[in-house]
């Protein structure tokens, strides 16, 4: 099957790659997987606590070209977006963005469930350390 | 009609192989396509379904797991094609160590898969290899016969437990797969090409 060129172009040159430490304040993770192709994604985002937005992105993806690129854009994606910008972003993005085709759409979900998964433990994690910030 | 109804079962996981067979060939004989090469197309047409249903429902019925495969698609009402492209959700617990798995896996390539390393991951593919087994074992056995005994209310929680073992399964075979790959045996493994 032909990639596009954009999933090439993430595959071999992937952004952020690596990751945080994921007790640091301001860090969310998340960990998703998808049983049939084994795949395995780990996408984090690092908040400023602050000013409320996602400062740097990080990703690890164990798996297809497709899921490697998706995860990749979202990352980039993520940066300088709002926590509840970030919660925007959906699968239909990264299939538009990357050309995917059908039998590869659901690596666009699970960066997106990557995403919401990482939102989800940043909230659990530092909302209370955030609304600090924000009162003072 | 569902597979069990093509046979004139009972909606149980626990079932007669030998029966099952026995069913199989009597229906084959009466749905074979090469015994209706002079009816009418419009027949033609209907004994070829029923004969393609018939394979599909043997091929789903006749394996015990993948008999729980079937029933719990059934159950959730998802007996159709989508249905059956339609993935089982990871279960949590068993991410991290997939995680941790292929890093292990990604390192030992980076370094080369010769001695210490590549033991190691054998290691970690027979204690995967004994978990699937295990897996399997429960899912043939004990859990089958509980199903086949429980109330409605108590066919939920195994339906769960069905779910999440039919997953794990799922996901530990992969897992395997890449590991044997990558210690190069177990090229013909059942998603050696999966990845596009």
């Amino acid at each position: 099957m032909a990639y596009s060129e954009k999933v090439v172009d993430h595959y071999n040159n992937p952004r952020n790659v690596g990751s945080f430490a994921k007790d640091t304040p301001g860090i969310g993770t998340g960990l998703v997987g998808a049983p049939e192709c084994g795949d395995v994604m780990k996408l984090q985002i690092k908040v400023n606590l602050e000013t409320g937005l996602i400062e740097d992105a990080k990703f690890k993806t164990f798996g297809c070209g497709s899921a490697i690129a998706s995860s990749s854009l979202a990352t980039e994606w993520l940066k300088g977006k709002t926590v509840d910008e970030a919660a925007k972003i959906k699968n239909t993005d990264i299939v538009n963005e990357l050309k995917l085709p059908p039998v590869k759409i659901h690596c666009s979900v699970l960066a997106e469930d990557a995403i919401k998964a990482a939102l989800t433990d940043y909230r659990e994690k530092w909302a209370s350390a955030r609304a600090a910030a924000d009162s003072k | 009609m569902d597979y069990f109804e093509v046979f004139g079962l009972p909606r149980r996981l626990g079932l007669d192989a030998a029966e099952l067979q026995r069913k199989f060939y009597e229906l084959s004989r009466r749905t074979h396509p090469d015994f209706h090469q002079t009816a009418p197309a419009e027949e033609q047409a209907r004994v070829l379904e029923t004969s393609a249903r018939l394979n599909a429902a043997y091929r789903a019925l006749r394996d015990p797991i993948a008999r729980v495969e079937y029933l719990v698609r059934l159950e959730e009402g998802r007996d159709t094609k989508e249905g059956a492209a339609e993935k089982l959700p990871a279960p949590p617990a068993l991410l991290a160590e997939m995680f941790e798995i292929q890093e292990a896996l990604e390192e030992a390539k980076a370094g080369g898969l010769e001695a210490s390393g590549g033991e190691a991951l054998r290691a970690r593919r027979e204690e995967l290899a004994a978990r699937v087994r295990e897996l399997e074992a429960n899912l043939a056995g004990p859990l089958s016969v509980a199903w086949d005994r429980a109330t409605p209310e108590a066919r939920a929680r195994l339906l769960a437990q069905f779910k999440d073992a039919l997953a794990t399964r799922a996901y530990l075979r992969t897992v395997i797969d890449d590991l044997g790959q990558a210690l190069g045996e177990g090229q013909d493994g059942h998603v050696a090409n999966r990845r596009h």
